[in-house]
């Protein structure tokens, strides 16, 4: 294999938007000389039928992500104090005393749609 | 793995335990963790041959683009041959990504095509003479790579995984593109239904051998086998075939053709279909590069590779941003 075929080749990754109030997120990767090319690839490989409101290309060796020992880390913390999930007892404790357990929706000053 | 330990520090031994265990647990593996070798090696054969096949898969049918009977007709196996190439770049992708630890990219990739190194799908060796074949393609063909491709939806290897859900997302037009041709020839003229019977009879065996052959007493080969343990797949190759034909034989014999195999039925005691079992050797011979268009196709495909080398070398000059 020569240089140039190289240089041809890098590996972009693909983030989208499907509409402007969704958040971006990865569609997939694909190879490309430049940026340049790299959106226009994007928009042929992956959005030919599928709405998209915007795009990103993004060279993967830009990117920081995690190594398998950094992300076997992130299984082993338990984090329930952080969560409504360490906090399910109270719902029985609350009925002790005859009242209900405050939704998220009850808590967050009726914000929510319903009821 | 014991809490506090860091996964590097595991032996090989214990890394594979882990590795089996996330598997066995419906876990995705993912291009940068560990894995056994030969996972990595099936992986890429597996999807190599795949993405390779979407690509020549796409040129039987690009011969019918200039020929489609309509502008309609036209417009939709255009944009159908569009996505076969746009399966087998995402496809390509993933396969790079797994050789890339091995200094190999989609160079090497294209260059082991054209050295026949590299093999693709039967199916796309053979001729596509007629617009019926165009249509027996689209709703056949393709209906038994949907089967094949959905069993591996769940596969272990994460990439793959979500390449296939976007190339099954689209095969669904695919599928129903070729159900429209050919419900147009089996309502048509008695011309057409001919030439809709004409192309099932040709492409009888060839969707036999689409799924491969049975066990590995005919090749030797127990690729199938190992993939269901590492689960990159979860069904056999008769599995298939059998689930192709009872979903696809009372389609065919409801259009009132016939399929080329007098022997074929469904046996109520094992719950089997009994067929006609392809030529296996003339599958190998196939797929070794001596079907009717094995050359044909790779030699276009070899110089369209070669007439664009400059686009390559020029844009690459200019130093990626």
């Amino acid at each position: 294999m020569n240089e140039s075929t190289n240089e041809f080749y890098n590996v972009y990754e693909v983030f989208s938007k499907k509409t402007d109030k969704s958040p971006f997120q990865h569609s997939f990767s694909l190879l490309a000389p430049n940026a340049d090319m790299a959106l226009i690839m994007a928009k042929e490989n992956f959005f030919r039928r599928e709405t998209v409101a915007d795009i990103w290309v993004v060279k993967r060796e830009n990117i920081r992500g995690l190594n398998q020992d950094e992300r076997e880390m992130l299984k082993r913390l338990d984090k329930q104090y952080r969560e409504t999930k360490g906090y399910g007892y109270l719902k029985k404790k609350w009925r002790d005393y005859n009242q209900e357990q405050f939704t998220e929706q009850h808590i967050l000053g009726g914000r929510g749609d319903n009821s | 793995m014991t809490v506090g330990m860091s996964f590097n520090q595991l032996s090989e031994d214990e890394k594979m335990t882990h590795f089996l265990d996330r598997i066995n647990a419906g876990e995705k593996i993912e291009p940068d963790d560990w894995m056994p070798e030969d996972y990595r090696l099936q992986l890429i054969r597996l999807i190599s041959m795949h993405g390779i096949s979407e690509i020549m898969g796409a040129l039987p049918e690009k011969e019918w683009v200039p020929k489609a009977p309509s502008l309609h007709r036209k417009l939709a196996i255009m944009a159908k041959v569009q996505d076969e190439m746009g399966h087998g770049q995402l496809l390509l992708r993933v396969a790079e990504d797994l050789m890339a630890p091995l200094g190999k990219n989609r160079h090497d990739i294209m260059e082991d095509l054209f050295s026949g190194k590299l093999k693709f799908h039967n199916v796309f060796h053979m001729d596509a003479p007629t617009w019926g074949d165009a249509g027996i393609i689209a709703w056949l063909v393709d209906g038994a790579a949907i089967i094949s491709q959905s069993m591996m939806l769940d596969s272990s290897y994460g990439p793959y995984a979500r390449a296939l859900k976007r190339i099954c997302a689209e095969e669904v037009f695919h599928a129903q593109h070729g159900e429209s041709i050919i419900l147009a020839m089996a309502e048509g003229t008695p011309e057409q239904r001919e030439m809709l019977q004409d192309s099932l009879n040709r492409w009888w065996e060839s969707l036999i051998m689409f799924f491969g052959p049975k066990s590995a007493k005919e090749t030797g080969n127990s690729n199938a086998d190992k993939n269901i343990m590492y689960k990159i797949r979860t069904k056999t190759n008769e599995d298939l075939r059998q689930e192709f034909f009872t979903k696809y034989i009372p389609r065919i014999w409801s259009l009132g053709l016939t399929i080329p195999d007098d022997t074929i039925r469904f046996d109520e005691d094992s719950q089997m279909w009994i067929y006609k079992d392809a030529d296996w050797s003339k599958f190998k011979q196939i797929v070794s590069g001596n079907g009717p268009q094995s050359q044909n196709r790779l030699d276009l495909r070899r110089r369209s590779y070669k007439n664009n080398e400059w686009v390559r070398a020029a844009l690459a000059a200019k130093k990626a941003i």
